[in-house]
């Protein structure tokens, strides 16, 4: 295939894109389950909604690739953000303690009509997400304003953050049983409804970052921002805008996470997918220094993971030894990325330039 | 004044530290003057035995914080290792054998971490990360649930204690149990005190301290300078992984078994005591004592929280991270100066040095009337917790009567059992007939309930024979019971055999015979007043 296109775009271009390892990445996995699962590939149509494997990565994935697109700008202004797997838990907790107010008694009660809700839909995402974005902004303030380390000032709130998620939750599971809260995380409109969800906010940041000057300048931010503090561009501000974003992505994640478990659970919502986000970050060839960044290759590196991870649950692997898998991907990562083995796929292609390897 | 401040610039870089120690201490001190059972010296030595593994980790996270990098792996290292010498134990390996295994399987892991960091450049975040899922996740391949260590030598490491020499006339003196350590700790001081040594008297240590800081700068002109810092930063890290099995095995001592969920987010409370202890995360600047004093708050905070009893304890993860934040800002505050202080001054007039010392005088009375509010509002807080637990806070005056309960023997029952205290300070005598009738009275209200004669028989079984109740393993562990807790006097007849074992509730030195014993009583008992 490469001889054939060889011809129309070069190999060098093939390979220095930033999609390349993420699909091909992918692409190798989804072979691995061709040949070994059966029925990977099977999607079945249910009452019009389309249900299967593949389906499942998007749907299971659609948290993870929420928080990976305010990952993907963290990253890219040279921060990182590891707070958001405690932000998710506590907008799971303030979304569930808005609809099922009986643990603040202390009572294990448990709410067993679904159509009971304290507050309105609406008030309970909104206040959900303005908490959200309240966590993210304090992030930004930190890492901006008094210049804390991104992975210092952020490791506070992921210390404290599952402490205050239990604090509005009093420390009990709160259970969600309000119907329509239920359809943002299992809901299906012919495809799972989070994916919707994934791809407007997905659309919503490429038209931001893409289509104004805010994605120029966070990568400027990112490569040097001393030199773009001196270029005009308001440092402080742009890191503050990203990290506000992060939170408010990680606010949806939790919305969408606890809808599928229909219950919040401040102790185990969002617990180490900040380690997944990052990674999926990674894998879509966002250097972690910061820099250029790709929304997509940031999405297909989710895919990636969660991928990974249903193949692993299909062959049989138990759920906690999946970790051990996923760090074997992740060495393998770092191994394909590393500068050795990129000059080496350089070198595949142009054979007769050898003045390209550094 | 000048003096003064003259003072506090020399020995700046020792703010951290000596606020950290000063915290800790102040916060006992509030602690021991409201609640009476933090007066114990048992509970002062707790806090180094119930965090000895913390204490271990700590150092080791110091050395890799001071180069610049952080190692998010000990918690699944710590875990690895409880199952895997819990597993090795369990098939009957040596356990010396087991112990030299484990410390070389975190040196490995370290130095495999280590080299992927140093050889192929990846950021330490990111192997560390790779390096603590690969090892919970490698818990699961060896075993699924807790494994149970029963080993004899792990159960003498464990269970030894070491009497602190000086304060045992004091304590039996006044009535206490000797205060004692256990042997985890004295392994953390030993490894504390090599570390301190490695970190100011070596050249190894020297450069560590080179290579850390200033954003990565201060590795590039250490490796100009032609440190050796590939070397030092492997070193470091496989330092770490030793010390993570070092914790790990320390863990498993404490806990007796082995499981892959143990110490979750532990990697967490190890960097706050590290930062707490006054090193930079950015590296270069710190003490490898301080982490001491770190790991002295974390543990003072833990036991504040449980003794003020009505705070749950998730405060303790808000209060940790508002400490971290504080000792964090400071930190930073510290460091913007430092780095613009010498050209101020340097450009400054005597007019223009007035003001900055005004400046800095108002900053210091702001920061310091900041402190006093802080103090007053959690001295109020902490005074109306103590007054809320209880009226008095005076503990209740536990008197067990031991005649009472060997008459009720004497009239045909197989079991008595005293408790006293408790918030609302009761003292309930129950008496369990072999017949399967069971009083209970408190009194002024008697109850009884009838269970059958073959649970009855069951209980007095398993106490005897599988808590081994009428063995060494179960002892008197009698102390002073906090407001919550209760004491416990159960006097057992069984087989032509008798005794009575004092116990209180809410100690660490309350023998496992014991404690189990209790929990198989207690379902049994009537309720003498049922709850409104």
């Amino acid at each position: 295939m490469n001889k054939n296109t060889k011809s129309l775009i070069t190999w060098k271009e093939i390979s220095e894109s930033r999609l390349f390892f993420p699909l091909v990445a992918l692409s190798l996995i989804l072979l691995f389950d061709f040949i070994f699962i059966p029925g990977f590939f099977n999607i079945e149509n249910r009452d019009g909604n389309l249900h299967g494997s593949l389906i499942d990565i998007f749907r299971n994935g659609s948290t993870v690739m929420l928080l990976a697109i305010g990952m993907t700008l963290v990253i890219a202004t040279g921060g990182v953000d590891l707070s958001v797997g405690a932000v998710m838990a506590i907008a799971a907790s303030v979304a569930g303690i808005l609809m099922n107010p009986s643990a603040l008694k202390n009572e294990v009660f448990f709410v067993t009509d679904p159509n009971y809700t304290f507050q309105p839909l609406w008030v309970v995402i909104i206040s959900a997400l303005l908490v959200a974005i309240l966590c993210g902004f304090w992030n930004g303030v930190l890492v901006a304003y008094m210049r804390i380390q991104p992975m210092v000032a952020t490791l506070i709130l992921m210390i404290s953050g599952r402490g205050i998620a239990q604090l509005i939750t009093n420390g009990l599971r709160v259970q969600i049983t309000y119907k329509p809260y239920s359809f943002i995380g299992q809901g299906w409109f012919i495809l799972p409804f989070s994916l919707y969800l994934v791809a407007f906010i997905l659309s919503l940041t490429w038209l931001l970052t893409r289509k104004t000057a805010i994605g120029m300048f966070i990568e400027s931010v990112g490569t040097n921002f001393r030199s773009s503090f001196f270029s005009g561009i308001d440092e402080k501000r742009i890191k503050l805008l990203v990290y506000t974003f992060c939170g408010f992505c990680a606010g949806i994640a939790g919305l969408v996470a606890s809808s599928n478990i229909k219950t919040s659970d401040a102790n185990n919502i969002g617990l180490t997918t900040e380690l997944d986000a990052i990674l999926a970050v990674v894998i879509g060839g966002t250097s972690m220094s910061g820099g250029r960044f790709s929304l997509i290759a940031s999405m297909i590196g989710a895919l990636v993971m969660q991928a990974i991870t249903q193949t692993m649950y299909a062959v049989g692997v138990p759920a906690f030894a999946l970790q051990a898998i996923k760090s074997i991907v992740v060495i393998l990562v770092i191994i394909l990325y590393s500068e050795q083995v990129k000059s080496f796929v350089r070198r595949l292609g142009s054979a007769s330039r050898k003045g390209v390897n550094p | 004044m000048k003096r003064i401040s003259a003072f506090f610039a020399r020995y700046q870089q020792f703010i951290p530290l000596a606020s950290t120690a000063l915290l800790a201490l102040v916060a006992y001190g509030i602690g021991a003057y409201f609640f009476i059972g933090m007066r114990n010296p048992q509970v002062f030595f707790n806090l180094f035995r119930n965090t000895s593994y913390l204490l271990i980790s700590g150092v080791g996270m110091t050395f890799v914080i001071l180069t610049g990098g952080i190692d998010l792996s000990v918690s699944g290292v710590v875990a690895l290792t409880t199952v895997a010498s819990a597993v090795l134990l369990r098939d009957g390996t040596n356990p010396w054998l087991v112990i030299a295994l484990m410390l070389l399987m975190g040196m490995t892991i370290g130095a495999v971490m280590g080299s992927f960091i140093v050889k192929l450049k990846v950021q330490p975040f990111i192997a560390t990360l790779a390096g603590m899922w690969f090892a919970r996740g490698m818990c699961f391949f060896i075993s699924d649930d807790a494994v149970q260590i029963s080993d004899r030598t792990f159960q003498i490491l464990g269970k030894t204690k070491l009497l602190i020499p000086g304060l045992m006339e004091l304590a039996v003196g006044q009535g206490n149990p000797a205060p004692y350590v256990s042997i985890p700790v004295a392994v953390a001081f030993l490894l504390l005190l090599v570390a301190i040594y490695i970190a100011h008297y070596t050249r190894f240590g020297r450069t560590v301290y080179a290579i850390g800081g200033n954003e990565g700068r201060n590795e590039q002109s250490a490796r100009l300078m032609g440190l050796p810092v590939d070397r030092t930063k492997f070193l470091v890290y496989t330092f770490n992984g030793f010390c993570s099995a070092l914790a790990g095995l320390s863990f498993a001592l404490f806990v007796e078994s082995g499981h892959g969920l143990y110490a979750p987010g532990f990697e967490l409370d190890v960097i706050a005591s590290v930062v707490m202890g006054g090193t930079m995360l950015t590296g270069g600047t710190g003490y490898v004592f301080g982490t001491f004093f770190g790991v002295l708050v974390l543990a003072v905070t833990q036991v504040l929280i449980q003794f003020i009893g009505s705070l749950s304890s998730w405060w303790t993860k808000i209060v940790i991270g508002a400490l971290t934040l504080t000792f964090i800002g400071v930190q930073t505050v510290l460091a913007n100066r430092k780095g613009r202080r010498p050209a101020a001054e340097l450009v400054a007039g005597p007019a223009a040095k007035r003001r900055i010392l005004r400046q800095r005088l108002a900053w210091g009375a702001g920061a310091l009337l900041l402190v006093a509010l802080i103090a007053g509002v959690s001295i109020a807080r902490v005074r109306s917790a103590a007054s809320a637990a209880a009226v008095d806070t005076a503990p209740c005056a536990v008197q067990f009567r031991e005649a009472e309960l060997e008459s009720l023997i004497q009239g045909g029952a197989v079991m008595a059992y005293q408790r006293v205290a408790g918030p609302q300070c009761v003292d309930e005598i129950y008496a369990v007939y072999p017949d399967g009738k069971i009083t209970g009275t408190d009194g002024v209200n008697q109850v009884e309930k009838q269970a059958t004669p073959a649970s009855v028989d069951e209980l007095l079984t398993a106490i005897s024979e599988e808590h081994g109740w009428f063995t060494n393993e179960v002892y008197d562990s009698y102390l002073t019971p906090c407001k919550q807790c209760f004491a416990h006097y159960i006097l057992i007849s069984h087989n032509g055999q008798e005794k009575g074992v004092t116990g209180t509730d809410g100690t660490t030195a309350m023998p496992p015979g014991y404690a189990f014993a209790l929990a198989e009583i207690r379902p049994l008992l009537p309720e003498i007043k049922p709850a409104p």
